[in-house]
């Protein structure tokens, strides 16, 4: 077992910064090429237009599921020393449905809103500057929202362990949710094409 | 188009990565670190964690299918005595030994303590169909091979006292009624040889 | 429009899921976007007021032990993030200076709304402990509970605002 290589000390902190700009490098270079950084292609996601979000979310998210599985099962990562984020199920409940309010009415998110930026987008820049201003204002607060923050804690918690089956049956499930999904978007895209007078 | 193409492929190559992975269960080959300690307890409080020695009689002789029995104590008790169709284990390759998915295991040793722990280690390594002879070696042969039952018995009592005697006469024991004219002390004796010193 | 078109969402979709399979394979970590903000918002104010920085539960994390800003792996990730999205709008021939918005809106409404829009995410991402990022494609790839939560409630919480900004998209 070699990975995760910083973990098992192959390089030092300061490597493991240039290690984090070269990942950043290649997400932002992902994130520009399926136009993830236009907030108006963005936002076709919530009004049924064009659902690339959707594809290009879960077809990442699938990706990696399954190559930390077979890594994992091939020896060659050690899944007990990924970081895995814990869960808070009120805090992320809530986080989630005023991000997903915040990401209707920007058109962005923090990633992608740094690559619309960096594109020239104005319109970028102003969500850089409310989420920072949003961040900074809960932070200030913060003391109102720790009982709250705080509650509801179930530690690493995974959809294996929720549901009381191996790693294995929840992988195939995801991966059968995303492949189906795409087909219903392919659909809902056509559908909606073809009645737009675009 | 080679991008349709070399999307239908990803999708081919998702989905049958996933189905894979259902059948494969769990990445980790070696103990889970999350052992589910609550179910555990519970088997263990149950009752579901052991057998007699009575019920393994029972399954050895109606040829239960796939069914394992390891013997945990070291060769010279195992020479001296072992329950039949027994196979050697030390613990430390009980915990190494891969075991097939219908396989029932039947855990034991000289007294049970060792077994038990024994039982512990697999659970946690992901065997679920995993029992242990709690009155080891030294039940066996206190229930099995020399049953002792009272003379006056009427009714069920009587058919289970049977039914035992017969399953001890299966494996070539000896029954004895208790307040026979044989005394007891001699069948101890002869067991005690066997026994070993136990754990 | 000018500039090539996007490539296929699902072959960009893998490239994505590659990069953060890399991070966990490099760093046993995730990718990360709005645990930079925070950095950033924990260093101004430690900037501004040291002695509330460090006593601040929040903002106390980002910090040094001695309560000076410090530079975070995530920060140096979204600069990755810029740089990465910079070239390849230039090479594709996408970088635009321009306000994307529908044809209804105005300019100014238009970033007052990407402000707003911003803000409420920022408290969003506090709560969940991540954005889409890091909760939702980190944590949705190792399969977290709460990271799918938050993915299932920030889809179902923007198709229902949707409709009341549809003013500022068509």
């Amino acid at each position: 077992m070699i990975a995760p290589f910083f973990e098992s000390g192959l390089f030092s902190e300061t490597a493991s910064l240039a290690v984090a700009l070269l990942i950043g490098i290649g997400f932002g270079w992902f994130l520009e090429r399926s136009g993830m950084g236009s907030a108006r292609k963005l936002a076709g996601q919530f009004y049924l237009r064009d659902l690339t979000v959707f594809k290009v979310m879960f077809t990442a998210i699938i990706t990696a599921m399954l190559g930390v599985f077979w890594l994992g099962w091939a020896g060659v990562l050690d899944l007990d020393r990924i970081f895995v984020p814990e869960t808070w199920i009120l805090p992320q409940l809530a986080g989630g449905i005023l991000f997903g309010i915040g990401f209707a009415i920007s058109g962005l998110c923090p990633g992608t809103s740094c690559v619309a930026a960096a594109t020239g987008r104005i319109d970028g820049v102003a969500v850089v500057v409310g989420m920072f201003s949003g961040v900074l204002v809960t932070g200030l607060f913060f003391t109102k929202l720790a009982n709250f923050y705080l509650s509801t804690a179930r530690g690493v918690f995974t959809l294996p362990q929720l549901f009381h089956v191996d790693q294995g049956v929840i992988v195939l499930a995801v991966v059968l949710l995303g492949v189906g999904g795409f087909q219903l978007a392919e659909l809902i895209e056509k559908r909606s094409a073809g009645t737009s007078s675009e | 188009m080679i991008r349709a193409s070399a999307v239908r492929l990803l999708a081919i190559g998702a989905t049958s990565l996933g189905v894979l992975a259902a059948v494969a269960g769990s990445p980790r080959k070696d103990s889970s670190p999350s052992i589910d300690v609550a179910a555990l307890a519970r088997d263990v409080q149950t009752e579901a964690d052991h057998v007699t020695a009575i019920e393994l009689a029972r399954w050895i002789r109606d040829r239960k299918p796939n069914l394992r029995i390891i013997d945990i104590r070291d060769s010279a008790e195992f020479a001296r005595y072992h329950v039949p169709q027994a196979e050697r284990l030390p613990i430390e390759e009980v915990v190494k030994a891969s075991f097939n998915p219908g396989e029932t295991i039947v855990l034991y040793s000289g007294g049970g303590a060792h077994a038990a722990q024994a039982w512990v280690l697999l659970r946690t390594r992901g065997e679920k169909n995993v029992f242990f002879l709690r009155g080891g070696v030294s039940e066996w042969l206190d229930e099995v091979m020399n049953p002792q039952a009272p003379a006056h018995l009427s009714g069920q009592a009587r058919d289970e006292a049977d039914s035992v005697a017969a399953l001890s006469r299966y494996f070539g024991g000896v029954p004895r009624q208790v307040d026979s004219a044989v005394p007891i002390q001699s069948f101890k004796a002869a067991t005690a040889r066997v026994r070993g010193r136990g754990c | 429009m000018s500039g090539k078109p996007y490539s296929n969402p699902y072959l960009a979709g893998f490239g994505l899921g590659l990069v953060l399979l890399a991070a966990f394979v490099a760093m046993g970590r995730g990718l990360g976007a709005s645990g930079a903000f925070a950095s950033a918002a924990a260093a101004a104010v430690a900037t501004a007021a040291p002695k509330s920085a460090s006593a601040n539960d929040y903002f106390a994390r980002y910090l040094s032990a001695s309560g000076a800003p410090r530079i975070d792996w995530l920060v140096v990730e979204l600069i990755g993030v810029v740089i990465g999205g910079f070239v390849s709008a230039i090479l594709a021939g996408r970088f635009r200076r321009e306000i994307e918005k529908g044809p209804r809106i105005s300019d100014s409404g238009r970033l007052r709304l990407a402000f707003l829009g911003g803000g409420v995410m920022g408290v969003g991402a506090v709560l969940a402990r991540g954005c889409t990022s890091g909760q939702a494609l980190t944590g949705g790839a190792l399969l977290s509970v709460g990271s799918w939560i938050f993915i299932g409630a920030a889809f179902a919480a923007a198709y229902a605002a949707a409709p009341i900004l549809k003013r500022a998209w068509t």
